[in-house]
């Protein structure tokens, strides 16, 4: 098997030497060696575990309102018996939401939205962007002006305002704002695929793969495009830490999740006049946000530590 | 001879002679309105006024009445489908209104701020557009309209009334509630519109503040166009959902203190606003058989439609059309999606019938009769919830043409029962509201009607800062519907008349008193004399009709305004004079 050459820096992101098996196996160690890294994972898994489980975790339904219950009144301060609270008093540990809802709830069912439209984004992104990335930079040429000037020209508004146009085009709701965020993702993703192409097709594992008669196709995918990915990969985990962010804004500007779904951007946008009456109703969201946006964050750092050699002892 | 000659053509000479002297005569009185009104003018801006309006007062009044030129705006007939037949200045201070068809409710309508009256000169200077410069007889002369920041005005002080007890007004706006009341709270504003109801125990909790209950009489309703979309096009669907939302819960939930559940769609304070039955009860059994009945035993799919901005019968939009969307689900089992609109586009879509779905709106008063409330919402030409009711407009139009509420109590009977039988929309909540001020403000006060008089409340210093909702759209309010624009321009232009500080009586403003006859076809208005306008021209009849035929006459060449619509003088007087051929 021939062995990938040296690793080429590229946009700060650096490819890396060696089988990719092995590639992975001691990236992930190195990562376990950052702190930072680590309470990404550790957040992150948290935060999954919260996702997959929110029907056990959350008390109620987070569409379940308690208008007319005993004691409660809408948008209710955070109630904890263990923490003193009356115990006459129905327990909701984040309180309850303009529309007597119990806000822990629906801050449990809104990661999963969070996630999957994170994910999701990035899934989309990830693949057309590279796939297109791969294409301009293995062949070159005319294909790779046309689909490169494209990406330019994408790359040439503000993200966020053409996602919003795509959305009003479109109209609001989760599968267009996320096929928004997805749209205007691709090129980053297309433009470091390519530029690892444009180095590892050169190496000279490829040309032997040449020599020996492989069609295009065959060398793009078993050859070339596995030793781009790593860039990717730290691209993708600070990604889906954008498109959260990206899908809350859309939430609060109401083009993202349609009422009565629990996200956290429309959560914060529907209360946000409360902030000085009931201000448990702008916190926690917030704070849902922040964390696994942070934990994204952390993540991709520290595999973008692991995975850069230079930085390894 | 030759001296009897001579003596012909003297004789001759001087006939000429005299009769060109009685040409002159007449042609000076002819000339005189023009020479007169500039004279008059001329005189004031001299610095004669005194002199002109005391001194010249008797002997002027005589002069004027000779020299004064009334000027007239009149339909071609009465077939276009308005109300007017005729604007007349029939005296320098007098003013004749004939219509077409009684109408009862003059005196409310000339009391509304879009009919404020402004200087013929002004209107023609401005090419039917004062836009930005409005010029008044009111208590405030406008200064400067900083774009998206404030309206400045200073005080007049040749105000015909008591002058402001200070300067400087100043009108600012915040679309936040919270951040008007921490504005106000924080001192940099004087009273704010529009408290969230969250905020209502905060501010009565604190000192340094008033509290303000805002008696506006409301009305927040559900519309359905009924006879475009299905399945709202059945009655029996229509009359399901009408008993199918606990409208007693959203008021408990959603309203602060004072509000209620509508028993009809005008509020009783309205006279024959709440005759007639109640509204249905509650009842989501009999609900669901009736849309079994109609063939929706599972329900359907549909959307609810509105605009996120607060309103007194809406504090919070969000939150209460997702409480619908919850009703509607549980009661009824419709599947409803909640769908904001920008405000601009809600107001179109829904008012002209092109909604699909549930809309969200409300109605709060522009003057007390209910008029105001039925015949906009039900009247014949109105699509906004599909083809209107005869049922209705019928006793609509027959109600209209009746001048003492007493003996229109049968009719609105009738047209409130027709209303709850054919459910055109179901009529929520009469929503309470509230403005709040500084405690250091002497006589703060919001109005049942229109915005605060803003001259009769005593700041603590020479500045007054009032914070609404929104900037003004313009500061021509004759083409402006919203409240915003309106409490800008209510302080620079008055109308004819004006409402009362604390109820929907109306006073005498540029007119001492607006008199119909028998019949309320014929409206004889009095003009107040000696008043000045801000530009120190001098009021008249002639600015009247001039001012309404701006508004109301669509070949007026100062027909110009903002949009050109002109939307009060066409709803609230059925049609426009020379109204532009439909498209």
């Amino acid at each position: 098997m021939t062995q990938p050459s040296e690793p080429v820096e590229s946009e700060e992101l650096l490819l890396t030497a060696g089988p990719a098996k092995g590639l992975w196996r001691s990236a992930f160690s190195r990562l376990l060696r950052r702190k930072s890294g680590v309470a990404g994972l550790i957040i992150i898994g948290f935060i999954v575990l919260v996702a997959i489980f929110a029907p056990l975790i959350a008390p109620h339904s987070p569409t379940e309102d308690f208008i007319g219950e005993p004691n409660t009144t809408r948008r209710d301060p955070p109630c904890v018996h263990l923490l003193g609270c009356d115990e006459e008093l129905p327990e909701h540990i984040m309180g309850l939401d303009g529309n007597a809802r119990d806000q822990f709830s629906r801050i449990v069912y809104g990661s999963r939205l969070s996630l999957s439209v994170g994910l999701s984004t990035v899934a989309i992104a990830f693949t057309v962007g590279s796939t297109l990335g791969a294409i301009a930079g293995y062949w070159g040429r005319w294909v790779d002006n046309v689909i490169m000037r494209v990406m330019d020209v994408i790359l040439g508004f503000p993200a966020l305002l053409l996602a919003i146009g795509i959305v009003a085009a479109l109209g609001p709701g989760l599968r267009n704002t996320l096929l928004a965020i997805a749209i205007v993702s691709i090129p980053q993703y297309a433009r470091v695929m390519r530029a690892s192409v444009l180095s590892v097709k050169e190496e000279e594992f490829v040309a032997a793969s040449r020599a020996l008669g492989a069609g295009g196709w065959r060398i793009l995918l078993t050859r070339v495009v596995p030793n781009t990915l790593t860039p990717l990969v730290v691209i993708g985990t600070l990604g889906v830490a954008s498109a959260i962010l990206d899908a809350a804004a859309f939430g609060f500007l109401g083009l993202g999740a349609q009422p009565p779904t629990a996200e956290w951007g429309s959560m914060l946008a529907a209360e946000r006049q409360q902030i000085f009456s009931a201000p448990h109703l702008v916190f926690f969201p917030g704070i849902a946000i922040m964390i696994t946006v942070l934990g994204f964050n952390l993540l991709g750092d520290g595999l973008r530590d692991a995975l850069d050699p230079s930085l390894n002892e | 001879m030759r001296k009897l000659r001579t003596l012909l053509v003297l004789l001759l000479a001087f006939a000429l002679f005299a009769a060109a002297c009685s040409d002159d005569d007449e042609g000076s009185t002819d000339g005189g309105t023009d020479s007169g009104d500039d004279g008059t003018g001329d005189d004031g801006d001299d610095g004669t006024g005194d002199d002109g309006d005391d001194g010249t007062g008797d002997d002027g009044d005589d002069g004027d009445m000779a020299e004064f030129e009334g000027k007239t705006i009149a339909a071609p007939d009465c077939d276009y489908g308005g109300k007017v037949s005729s604007i007349e200045a029939t005296d320098r201070y007098e003013v004749t209104f004939t219509m077409c068809s009684p109408v009862p409710a003059f005196r409310q309508i000339a009391a509304f701020t879009p009919f404020g009256i402004q200087p013929e000169e002004h209107l023609e200077a401005s090419g039917g557009a004062p836009l930005d410069n409005p010029i008044g007889t009111g208590p405030f002369m406008l200064d400067e309209w900083n774009r998206g920041d404030s309206v400045n005005y200073s005080r007049f002080d040749d105000y015909w009334g008591d002058p402001a007890p200070f300067e400087q007004l100043i009108i600012r706006w915040a679309a936040e509630g919270a951040s008007r009341l921490l504005e106000l709270q924080s001192g940099t504003v004087d009273q704010i519109t529009n408290l969230g109801p969250d905020d209502f125990e905060t501010v009565q909790n604190n000192g340094d503040l008033t509290f303000i209950p805002v008696a506006n009489p409301n009305v927040l309703y559900l519309g359905m166009t009924n006879t475009t979309f299905e399945p709202f096009a059945d009655v029996r669907v229509r009359q399901a959902i009408a008993m199918g939302i606990d409208r007693q819960r959203i008021v408990d939930n959603f309203y602060p203190e004072g509000s209620e559940v509508a028993s009809h769609f005008t509020p009783c304070s309205i006279p024959n606003g709440c005759t007639g039955d109640d509204w249905y009860d509650f009842d989501p059994e009999a609900a669901r058989a009736l849309l079994a009945d109609a063939g929706y035993e599972d329900g359907f799919s549909t959307s609810i439609y509105y605009r996120d901005v607060f309103r007194g019968y809406l504090p919070e939009p969000g939150v209460v059309a997702v409480e619908f969307q919850t009703q509607l689900s549980e009661n009824l089992g419709i599947d409803a999606e909640v769908v904001v609109m920008e405000s601009g586009e809600f107001i179109d879509e829904s008012t002209s019938g092109r909604l699909d779905g549930f809309h969200l709106l409300g109605w709060g008063a522009d003057y007390p009769h209910v008029t105001n409330f039925l015949d906009f919402h039900f009247g014949e030409g109105n699509p906004q919830f599909g083809d209107a009711h005869p049922e209705i407009f019928e006793k609509l139009v027959e109600g209209s043409q009746i001048a003492s509420d007493d003996a229109a109590v049968d009719v609105y009977t009738d047209a409130n029962n027709a209303i709850r039988e054919l459910v055109p929309m179901v009529p929520i909540v009469h929503g309470a509201s509230a403005s709040a001020s500084l405690a250091s403000v002497d006589n703060a006060h919001f109005r049942p009607f229109g915005a605060p008089l803003f001259h009769r409340t005593t700041p603590s210093d020479d500045t007054f800062v009032f914070m609404q909702n929104a900037e003004p759209i313009s500061l021509y309010c004759a083409d402006e519907t919203d409240g915003e624009s309106l409490a800008a321009c209510q302080q620079v232009v008055e109308p004819l008349l004006g409402y009362a500080i604390d109820s929907g009586a109306v006073e005498a403003r540029l007119a001492t008193d607006c008199v119909g006859n028998e019949d309320a076809t014929v409206w004889t208005c009095s003009l107040r004399e000696g008043v000045s306008f801000h530009d120190g021209s001098s009021f008249d009849a002639n600015d009247v009709v001039v001012s309404w035929g701006a508004g109301l006459d669509a070949a007026d060449p100062l027909h110009v305004g903002n949009t050109g619509s002109f939307d009060y003088y066409s709803y609230l007087l059925d049609s426009l004079i020379n109204p532009p051929p439909a498209e």
